[in-house]
């Protein structure tokens, strides 16, 4: 006996994939993440055109996403009813206090303190977007259903993609003179977000191999299996290394600076929809355990 | 109040899927949706090889992660133990569904909501009242034929075992016979390291 192996839909013991969360929700993630990091990062020196930008990708793409995904849309407002137990909950309400209070503190940058209480709405306003920036790797880390999403590094994973989104759009706003830096010598923080990425990267697929066999599976997959070429070529080439090297031979020219961006949303997106796409769910049974023979 | 749950003995189960059918049947499921499965797996190696059938269903856990992740409020668990799905309150998020380890959730999708059993408009003639029973775009699962339970009958994938390899009761009765079983028989749950505290057991003869 080989074990059990990926079932698809039979009435055979196995691994079986997700098949509930797929692109339209991985999308969702994406733009969640990546407005709100493009927000935090324009919070260091606040430029309210690139606050309003970061502000409308969240707003809009994100609740654009998980409406096409949503089986009943006209109830969706219904997902705000329980964030005494659902991160799903907590998280729409993260962004709806984040839109809300994102908008007031653009408003107070725009106006240059017209807008009542700024300091109050730049703290509310961070603290959203730190949830919105976080709240879906915490609500894939609390599922123990799916092996390599049952990690503490997936809310890691969440915020570092976050300000990764956020500075590639930053590197290349600042690039073409759309708005200042949000301090000298901005690239720097380009080549640490890509580090940091790849370091993540690799606790991930340690933390997955020295898991359960669901997690190793799913590990698996991405180094050698069908995703392999996407997770190889975009979330750690394109993701990870071609930032590092673009950067590291042109921090300060535009071409420079787009390509690395270009790497780093590219290697986000992959990972965004890999990591769904390589969800198992476990055997119900393993043999030589519960009531099965030796 | 009782506290439904269910054994399944792996020794009686001949895998004859007469559950699948009368689960089918009863609930008036579509196509591709199935509420209890029985997996089939040959184990050993030649000349010392035999099949092994593991029915599967929605186990009802205590502590059921499906109840947590849902941010609607639309899943809930019944005083007696039984996990629901409210249909007026599921949004089709599948966020439940992700979390249940036993992947024992299905998305209901047009124009799968109502075509039936047979791909028709008619109900099975013996439970007329599934008719329009499911909405679709949300999720839904095993119910224990809760409506069946309600009235005092077992579920319907118990009534049907040829073999008695389903046995339905009440856990908080100790004479109950799944009580009985579970203790005697050393009843185990699917997936304990889950820690999801299942209303279901295996147990092998």
């Amino acid at each position: 006996m080989t074990g059990p192996a990926m079932v698809g839909d039979s009435f055979r013991l196995g691994y079986r994939f997700q098949r509930h969360w797929d692109i339209a929700m991985a999308s969702a993630f994406f733009f969640g993440e990546l407005g709100a990091g493009l927000f935090v990062v324009a919070m260091i020196s606040p430029s309210w055109p690139v606050l309003v930008l970061g502000l409308l990708i969240t707003g809009i793409g994100k609740p654009w996403f998980h409406l096409t995904h949503m089986g009943v849309p006209r109830k969706s407002w219904r997902a705000i009813l329980r964030p005494d137990r659902s991160w799903t909950s907590r998280g729409l309400l993260g962004i709806v206090v984040f839109t809300g209070a994102g908008v007031l503190y653009a408003g107070a940058v725009a106006t240059k303190g017209l807008v009542p209480l700024g300091e109050v709405w730049r703290v509310v306003a961070f603290l959203a977007a730190l949830v919105v920036m976080t709240y879906q790797g915490f609500a894939m880390s609390h599922s123990t259903a799916i092996a390599i999403w049952s990690t503490a590094l997936m809310p890691v994973a969440s915020l570092l993609y976050a300000l990764a989104g956020g500075t590639a759009l930053m590197l290349v706003i600042d690039g073409l003179g759309l708005a200042p830096p949000p301090f000298p010598n901005f690239a720097v923080m380009g080549l640490g977000v890509a580090g940091a990425l790849l370091v993540l990267q690799a606790s991930l697929l340690h933390a997955a191999y020295n898991g359960t066999p669901g997690a190793k599976l799913s590990a698996s997959l991405l180094l050698r299996g069908r995703y392999a070429p996407a997770y190889l070529g975009l979330v750690l080439g394109a993701g990870t290394v071609l930032p590092l090297v673009a950067l590291g031979i042109d921090a300060d020219g535009l071409a420079g600076r787009l390509v690395a961006a270009v790497g780093l949303l590219g290697g986000f997106y992959a990972f965004r929809v890999l990591i769904f796409k390589v969800g198992v769910y476990e055997p119900v049974m393993r043999f030589g355990g519960i009531g099965t023979p030796r | 109040m009782a506290r439904w749950g269910m054994v399944f003995s792996l020794a009686r189960c001949i895998g004859c899927n007469a559950c699948v059918v009368a689960c089918k049947t009863e609930n008036r499921l579509p196509d591709d949706i199935y509420f209890t499965r029985t997996f089939v797996e040959e184990v050993g190696t030649f000349p010392e090889v035999r099949r092994v059938y593991i029915p599967t269903l929605c186990n009802h856990c205590e502590d059921a992660p499906c109840e947590k992740a849902c941010p609607s409020g639309a899943t809930y668990t019944r005083d007696d133990g039984i996990v629901m799905v409210d249909q007026d309150r599921c949004i089709g998020c599948s966020a439940c569904a992700v979390a249940c380890p036993y992947d024992a959730r299905s998305m209901i999708e047009e124009p799968n909501d109502n075509r039936g059993l047979f791909g028709g408009a008619e109900a099975p003639p013996a439970e007329p009242d599934a008719v329009d029973r499911w909405r679709a775009g949300t999720v839904v699962k095993c119910d224990f034929c809760s409506r069946r339970v309600d009235r005092g009958l077992s579920p319907a994938c118990v009534a049907v075992c040829p073999t008695e390899a389903r046995i339905f009761g009440d856990l908080d009765d100790p004479e109950s016979a799944p009580s009985r079983l579970v203790r005697t028989r050393n009843g185990a749950p699917p997936l304990p390291e889950k820690n999801t505290k299942p209303k279901v057991f295996y147990i092998d003869y």
